[in-house]
């Protein structure tokens, strides 16, 4: 089969090329590196934290939620019976989007603006999430 | 006219190839390396780390012919950057226990929702597409060896 160098070929090229550079923008994301303490090895969720995740998380983050993805990045249901490796990997990342203003959703927050985190809210739950994952660490 | 443009585009294209990115380099010692410093991981989990995310997750890309040549090159160096970013298995043991157990979660969640490996990637490369016993040995490993950090 010979390739031709028809217009065809070259326009596809040139979308190709195009798209490539349209493509070219990139964002980069840091993660910061923390060591923590042991201290009690457990899952609590105290009152007020228990109310954030209410207002802010557990509409997507439970079993019953119409959000897949939702569910099954995070079930706050399911958080007090997993095994402890996969819980520890859900509050570092608990920590990490919150921290990093990823969740809620800023597509879900325009329709939803009353389920943003407050700065206030925001630190509570980040600290709950990195002292529970935390605790599990013991070096 | 469609001669005109068409020798254009093929300038372009030339030209082009003396703007190409650097690819990332290619480093294949590294001492932080996730299966050089667990021996104990499964062979088959192994392989399947290897054949179908250290191309992209690690120091330790093989690099196809056409990923020299632009525009594919700009792509290929994006994504690799990309994927290193994210998580690089050659520095494996830089990172704290914390970390470890959320990119061992995280691989549960692209593999179960098929993100990964990503489709422009096992088009050009058939082997490194996971079947469903792969992904389900990959998966269940995930979760356990999260779980030994914190025995």
């Amino acid at each position: 089969m010979k390739l031709q160098i028809t217009m065809k070929n070259l326009s596809l090229l040139l979308s190709i090329t195009l798209s490539v550079i349209i493509l070219m923008s990139f964002t980069n994301k840091n993660k910061a590196v923390k060591t923590y303490e042991l201290s009690e090895v457990n899952y609590t969720v105290p009152n007020d934290v228990q109310e954030i995740i209410n207002n802010s998380c557990y509409g997507c983050h439970n079993s019953d939620s119409k959000s897949k993805k939702g569910k099954m990045k995070l079930n706050f249901d399911k958080m007090s019976t997993m095994k402890v490796g996969k819980r520890v990997g859900k509050l570092n990342k608990i920590h990490g989007v919150v921290e990093e203003n990823d969740m809620p959703p800023k597509k879900f927050l325009k329709k939803y603006p009353e389920k943003a985190l407050n700065e206030e809210d925001s630190k509570k739950l980040a600290s709950w999430a990195i002292e529970m994952a935390s605790q599990y660490i013991n070096e | 006219m469609i001669k005109k443009l068409t020798i254009l585009l093929l300038i372009g294209f030339l030209i082009l190839q003396f703007f190409g990115p650097e690819l990332p380099e290619v480093i294949n010692k590294n001492p932080k390396d996730l299966i050089t410093n667990n021996p104990d991981i499964p062979e088959d989990i192994k392989t399947i780390l290897q054949v179908s995310c250290y191309d992209c997750h690690s120091n330790e890309t093989t690099y196809p012919w056409y990923s020299n040549i632009a525009p594919v090159s700009f792509l290929v160096a994006r994504d690799i950057n990309h994927a290193r970013d994210d998580l690089n298995f050659s520095n494996w043991e830089d990172m704290n226990k914390l970390d470890k157990a959320s990119a061992l979660d995280e691989i549960t969640d692209v593999i179960i929702d098929d993100e990964m490996p990503m489709a422009i990637y096992t088009a050009m490369h058939r082997g490194a597409s996971l079947s469903d016993q792969q992904k389900e040995l990959l998966v269940s490993w995930t979760e356990e060896f999260s779980d030994q950090m914190f025995d």
